[in-house]
């Protein structure tokens, strides 16, 4: 059980996962799921649920780190078409894996929380888009989906309220850059997932042109027991700015890789040292992403940097998804840049002139690089098109696959160095 | 309004114009790719970044500017040293796989790719990977792919999709690997598809034809009306010394695109078909010589003139004016396309202008295939229907438009007295009724279901009815659109203001053909069977090809090489088998002439092509002949004087040919409000109605004489004749060739079935074969 | 190779009443029926193995699309394929958490293994070996999916022995 004592919360969204059988709506029900639906549905309107949202503090755990109250509030009312809710369950993010636990040991908690999310933003049509490698959580989600509507908990007038969601889930099939939403809401509609340009935003013009608004998996499992214990006592948890508890999917070089659900703003090397095990080798990583692929790496300097946006923000990086992948020092890092470059080449929707030549470019040098055969010119060539990439097309992505390259550049140029050759020409 | 600073420049634009478009207005220069005024915007180029600052504020990143609204107090600025490195990044970046080829690439001279190099680029990229392969692709007669010089703006994936609506451009695959891709071989199913290569920011969609003929700074240009259909697009006709290159798209002009039909028949200018000299009997001449012969055939004599709708408000005149002086006693003609010749009670022509029809809250087409035969107008519909507008159509053949319809209904000919009766029927059961109905009702007993669909539009604020050709060339037209008109004013649509009423018509100038020929006009088909019997003792055709167009090509066959005949025009085609004499007149190119077209738009070409031959304006043939023919005294021997002539007929004239008016004058339709004609109850005694198809790759002496259109023409037919398979069934026959009965005769033909046709009627698909049958409006069928 | 469709050439493909009953049911979840495309898809692809352009044809038809929109989404999308593929997809996650924890080692084994390369299919159809982008299961690097069904913390001797058991018949590794 969720503590009401801030203090005292050792979980939120993980509060069941270790429970055998959560997915089957009898054990989830036995452990308090849906248990305070019916008080949201009968005791509390939309405005009051996003008010108490807005004081959570929440901050969506997709990776923008944008504040969820607020992007509710920016639905707007009374458009005389429907308002969408769409669950991000892309998770593509190289690193991230903590979704993929949330659907498929504890899908009720997602089913509630979309329900309450739903109910405040007047949302008859909600979708799960997941990415089509999970078919078993698929299966599952949809099995727990089918549970529920037997239950009265979705379709018409749920519980006897006046109010009635549907919930669909839609599988991808294969693209990380669905996961970005206006990618998603393009998928969903049928077509290849090119992100459109804003604005308009998808909050005003999104899901087939109606307001929409869509939230991470972690970020609409929190819901529930925002609702319930309220938005005050979700905002002291963690540090100011970073309230509440996070998902955090380590990975890499670690003994005990998993995610683990710690209060924000716990400095990384607890983190590492007391959950994960600590370093498969040495005693500080040599490379730090601290949230997710995209992120800029942060360095061994960095290895006690509390885990909340501003603090890993002052350290040059950000929070992203909450994916930490570690390298010890045994990491090959150019081969590991070079690796990012064609996850990024293979992933640009192509849609943008420099995300779609600017990726397959890097993506050719840096095998260059590794393979010996670059010379000090490419260098400049790497570091001027990620600059060039970052912050000038339609979507994030481009400034992702620029990440990993400048940290690299800038964090071991002597390494980097050591795989040029001697010999002036280019390459070819 | 909103206000902002562009290069601390103060300007005011409506509120959310994007900041390229408030600099595009405020002739500011931004370099873009992607974005087209016309299309969607896609913003996926990124050429377009500019610098901005809100609220004191400078953004760290430049911004898109195709894609960003303008705001209050907005700083814009377009040349900094940001946008300098950016702008020269993104030139890298689409060069990386572009191909050095602009020597040999036809778009050199007029390509973006090009001059942003120059303006924007270094002069050498520093890729030195391998670059992407592409594959070419067959899309057709008109367009030519060079698919490694694509720079995947999506311009044409984005044509395909709003304005041609076929959809048959795509983009596949992603990241470097993503490709514009066709889905056909062998052809794109538009009438639009020219516009592609005039789309394409850079070489890799090729205007076909004109391919490695020319450069673009060898070219000369020439502001031009096409005369090919009743829009009357502005065009400019590229030529080098005087020969005809190609045809573009006025970007000055009133449609954003032209169609195939004006754009490629450009060929037909230096075709074999083209008359360059006066003729005798099929032999070269003098024109002294021509002449003399043709006043031989004509003087004194019973004379029947059938003449195109096509020719200059000029050359129409001076018809006009030879017949007054020498010729008083001849028949005239010049409508292959209308059977019934009493009064309309609405003249041919727009009340509305096409952005008004775009505009309506409910557009009727009424019988039309607008697809071939206005496309530009369709094309603006289109762009209605993806906006969510409606669109309805009644007529005997689900002809294809690329769009969605939202009510569309399938009659015969024969049952338009009931649509239009059962739409009376039920304006008057909610007491919107007309003076004059109750007499239109009376011998009409038939109500057809469609007739809803029509009621129920008339009922909005705004309805743009579009009457068209199974209207016009029904046997009872005359009483359809009287019946027509009352529906209208019923409904409050019959008047200025409000006007809905839309004739299309045969050619271009239509309101000056009713001014200046409306009391001596007689039917074509009248006129051809007045020689058949003898009554006529010579024909003059000017311009016009009644055995090629129009509904009476039997009639025309049965007359044509049994009676003298001088033929007058710029092209020969098949009827210069039967002319005596023939004299060159030069073509619309080639002269300066006033085209009024089908909205009262008035056009003054100016800086003609030179004559290719001998060819003279029809205006000074017209003269010649006049003058040789013994009038008194020459009409007229200026085009000024000319011009003082034409505005006898239409007063308004002298306001356009002074230059005092401006440029959203038009010509305001005419109206015959006394031409009350009342239906008559026939019962056709044979089973079918024949409705035939007009295909812009052959209608027209034009066309006919362009080998790309008829190329396209034979790539776009379909079987010759079509019917539903229920008609079929109905009569206990099979698809294949069928004995098909008239009044005036029996052929065979081969039959395709298709159930786009309306049940009960025979589709000519292809006059060529089947043109024949265009004379008749029924048939009977058997099996052979 | 070309890529551009002669429709004339394809042979004729159906989707059983069953199915055409389950993609009416699909499209009433969605406001447009363009929506359901990818699920008809992945319906298409369970059912005919891989996506030929008849069976795009087929997709396009039943939901009254064009040939084109489905081809967009086809070549978009890695999970759709317009070639065969073996009995048996394996699909080897590279990406930087497998990397750090053996996978790219692990699909050099794999290809010694089965005698081929990521991208080829064993000559008995058996097997088709991938190299893929992050699975979403990177707390338990490296991880396999065979036929979408995930497989985590891979060493070289689990990998064997499953693909013994496929040889022999003993696991179906997800294929009914
Ligand atoms: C390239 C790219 C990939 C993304 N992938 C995901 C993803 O897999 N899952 C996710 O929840 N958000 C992803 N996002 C973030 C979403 O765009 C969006 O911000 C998020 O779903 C909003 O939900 P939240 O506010 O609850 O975080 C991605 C963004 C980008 C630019
Ligand atoms: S940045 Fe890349 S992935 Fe994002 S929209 Fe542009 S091309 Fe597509
Ligand atoms: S014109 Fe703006 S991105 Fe292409």
């Amino acid at each position: 059980m969720i503590s009401s004592d801030p203090s005292k919360v050792t979980a939120i969204c993980f509060d069941r996962i270790n429970i055998p059988n959560m997915h089957i709506l009898d054990v989830a029900k036995k452990y308090g799921a849906y248990a305070f639906l019916p008080t949201v549905l009968q005791e509390m309107d939309g405005p009051k649920i996003i008010s108490e949202v807005k004081t959570s503090g929440l901050r969506g755990r997709g990776g923008a780190g944008f504040p969820t109250g607020l992007k509710w509030s920016f639905v707007p009312r009374n458009t005389n078409k429907p308002t969408y809710l769409l669950c991000n369950a892309d998770e593509g993010e190289p690193g991230t894996f903590k979704d993929r636990d949330l659907l498929r040991l504890d899908p009720h908690l997602l089913i509630e929380g979309m329900i309450m999310a739903g109910f405040a933003l007047n949302v008859r049509d909600a979708y799960i888009y997941i990415r089509g490698e999970f078919l078993h959580e698929a299966n599952v989600i949809n099995a727990a989906i089918a549970e529920a509507y037997a239950a009265g908990l979705l379709g018409e007038r749920i519980l006897g309220t006046n109010y009635s969601l549907d919930l669909t889930v839609h599988r991808g099939a294969g693209a990380y850059i669905c996961g970005e939403e206006t990618a998603l809401i393009e998928s969903l509609e049928g077509r290849a997932g090119r992100p459109r340009f804003k604005p308009p935003f998808p909050a005003v013009e999104g899901f087939y042109q109606s307001p929409t608004v869509v939230n991470n998996v972690e970020s609409l499992t929190t819901i529930p027991a925002i609702l319930e214990h309220g938005g005050n006592w979700h905002s002291q948890i963690g540090v100011p700015n970073s309230t509440g508890m996070k998902i955090f999917s380590v990975s890499g070089h670690v003994n005990k890789p998993g995610n683990y659900e710690v209060p924000m703003g716990m400095p990384l090397h607890v983190l590492i040292e007391e959950y994960c095990g600590g370093l498969q080798h040495g005693d500080v990583p040599k490379v730090i992403i601290p949230g997710g692929s995209s992120t800029p790496w942060l360095g061994p300097e960095h290895y006690d940097v509390p885990m909340a946006y501003d603090e890993l923000h002052k350290a040059g990086s950000m929070l992203g998804s909450g994916a930490v992948i570690i390298m010890d020092e045994t990491a090959d890092v150019v081969a590991i840049t070079r690796r990012l470059s064609h996850f990024y080449a293979h992933e640009s929707c192509g849609q943008c002139t420099p995300c779609r030549e600017g990726t397959g470019w890097l993506e050719r040098v840096m095998l260059r690089l590794e393979a010996g055969r670059c010379n000090a010119q490419d260098l400049v060539v790497l570091e001027e098109a990620s600059r060039h990439m970052d912050g000038r097309t339609i979507c994030a992505l481009a400034a992702g696959a620029a990440a990993p390259i400048l940290s690299l550049l800038k964090m071991f140029p002597d390494e980097v160095r050591s795989y040029l050759t001697e010999s002036k020409v280019g390459g070819g | 309004m909103t206000t902002l600073f562009i290069n601390d420049q103060e300007v005011s634009v409506p509120a959310n114009t994007s900041i390229l478009e408030a600099c595009r207005q405020h002739d500011v220069d931004v370099p873009y790719f992607c974005y087209h005024p016309e299309l969607k915007v896609a913003a996926n180029c990124r050429m377009c970044l500019v610098e901005i600052e809100m609220n004191g504020k400078r953004l760290p990143n430049p911004v898109a500017s195709c894609c960003t609204p303008v705001n209050e107090g907005m700083k814009v600025r377009t040349q900094t040293d940001m946008l300098k490195k950016d702008r020269k990044m993104i030139m890298e970046y689409l060069l990386i796989h572009h191909p050095l080829d602009c020597p040999v690439c036809d778009q050199g001279g007029d390509c973006k790719l090009q001059d942003y190099t120059m303006e924007h680029s270094t002069s050498h990229g520093r890729y030195l990977e391998p670059k992407r392969r592409t594959e070419d692709k067959n899309l057709g007669p008109f367009v030519s792919t060079c698919m490694t010089r694509c720079i995947h703006c999506t311009r044409c994936v984005r044509f395909a999709e709003e304005v041609s609506g076929t959809g048959d451009m795509g983009v596949l695959n992603r990241g470097d690997h993503m490709r514009i891709d066709s889905i056909v071989e062998g052809c794109l199913s538009s009438e639009l598809s020219g516009n592609l290569a005039e789309l394409c920011p850079v070489g890799a969609l090729l205007d076909k034809p004109s391919n490695n003929q020319s450069r673009p700074w060898e070219l000369t240009r020439h502001h031009s009306t096409c005369t090919q259909c009743p829009q009357g697009c502005d065009i400019i006709i590229e030529s080098r010394d005087d020969e005809v290159i190609r045809i573009k798209h006025d970007p000055n002009g009133a449609e954003a695109w032209i169609c195939d039909r004006g754009r490629f028949v450009y060929d037909a200018f230096r075709s074999n078909d083209r008359l360059l000299s006066p003729r005798i009997a099929g032999n070269d001449t003098d024109w002294a010589t021509a002449i003399k012969k043709s006043v031989g055939i004509l003087k004194g004599k019973r004379v029947g003139i059938i003449f195109s709708p096509f020719w200059s408000v000029e050359g129409l005149t001076a018809i006009r004016l030879m017949h007054d002086a020498v010729m008083h006693d001849a028949q005239v003609a010049f409508d292959l396309h209308r059977r019934d010749i009493r009064a309309f009670a609405f003249e041919e022509g727009m009340a509305m202008s096409s952005a008004a029809i775009e505009a309506a809250d409910e557009v009727v087409i009424l019988g039309s295939d607008l697809r071939q035969r206005l496309p530009m107008l369709m094309q603006r519909l289109r762009r209605r229907v993806n906006k969510g507008q409606t669109l309805t159509r009644i007529g005997a053949m689900n002809y294809r438009t690329n769009t969605k319809l939202n009510k569309d209904a399938l009659i015969r000919p024969r049952d338009w007295p009931a649509v239009i009766a059962s739409a009376m029927q039920q304006l008057m059961g909610i007491n919107k009724g007309a003076t004059g109905m109750e007499a239109w009702l009376k011998n009409i007993t038939d109500r057809h279901e469609a007739g809803k669909l029509l009621a129920d539009a008339l009922l909005a604020d705004s309805c743009a009815l579009l009457v068209g050709e199974e209207i016009r060339a029904h046997d009872d037209a005359a009483a359809l659109i009287h019946g027509i008109d009352l529906l209208m004013r019923a409904t409050g649509h019959g008047e200025a203001g409000s006007d809905g009423r839309n004739l299309i018509p045969e050619g271009m100038n239509a309101s000056v053909l009713s001014a200046v020929f409306g009391d001596v006009r007689v039917s074509a088909g009248d006129l051809l069977q007045a020689a058949e019997r003898g009554e006529l003792d010579a024909l003059m055709l000017i311009g016009s090809d009644p055995l090629g167009d129009g509904l009476f090509p039997m009639e025309a066959r049965r007359v044509l090489g049994k009676i003298p005949l001088v033929q007058v025009g710029a092209i020969a085609g098949e009827i210069a088998k039967f002319a005596d004499v023939q004299l060159p007149a030069a073509s619309y190119a080639e002269v300066d002439g006033t085209f009024i077209n089908m909205e009262g738009v008035v056009r003054m070409a100016d800086k003609p092509l030179r004559s290719l031959g001998e060819e003279r304006p029809l205006w000074k043939v017209m003269m010649r002949l006049t003058d040789a023919m013994g009038a008194s005294k020459t009409p007229v021997v200026s085009l000024p004087e000319l011009r003082t002539e034409a505005t006898r007929f239409l007063p308004s004239l002298a306001d356009v040919f002074a230059g005092k008016i401006d440029a959203n004058w038009r010509m305001p339709v005419a109206r015959n409000k006394h031409a009350t004609v009342l239906p008559v109850n026939v019962r056709p005694v044979m089973a079918l109605d024949i409705v035939s198809r007009f295909s812009l790759y052959r209608e027209g002496a034009w066309a006919r004489a362009s080998a790309l259109l008829c190329e396209a023409g034979k790539l776009f037919c379909m079987a010759d004749v079509l019917v539903h398979p229920q008609t079929l069934k109905d009569l206990g026959l099979d698809e294949g060739a069928c004995v098909i009965r008239t009044a005036s005769g029996e052929y065979t033909h081969h039959i395709g079935v298709r159930d786009d046709v309306a049940q009960g009627v025979l589709f000519i698909a292809k006059r060529g074969a089947a043109g024949d049958l265009s004379s008749e409006s029924v048939a009977n069928m058997r099996r052979v | 190779m070309s890529t551009t469709v002669d429709t004339t050439q394809m042979s004729a493909v159906a989707f059983s009443a069953q199915q055409q009953e389950d993609i009416r049911a699909l499209v009433t979840r969605y406001p447009q029926p363009l929506s359901a495309l990818l699920p008809v898809l992945h319906m298409a692809q369970q059912h005919f193995g891989y996506l030929p352009m008849n069976v795009q044809q087929l997709v396009a038809d039943t939901l009254n699309v064009t040939l084109m929109q489905v081809r967009e989404v086809v070549t978009f999308y890695t999970m759709f394929k317009e070639q065969p593929t073996g009995t048996y997809l394996m699909e080897v996650c590279t990406n930087v958490s497998c990397m750090l924890n053996g996978a790219v080692e692990l699909l050099d084994h794999m290809c010694n293994t089965l005698g081929i390369q990521p991208g080829e299919t064993t000559p008995d159809g058996l097997f088709t070996l991938a190299e893929v982008e992050c699975a979403g299961a990177c707390g338990s690097a490296p991880v396999v999916q065979v036929n979408n069904i995930y497989h985590e913390k891979v060493t070289a001797e689990t990998m064997d022995a499953l693909i013994t058991n496929i040889q022999t018949g003993a696991e179906t590794g997800g294929v009914a």
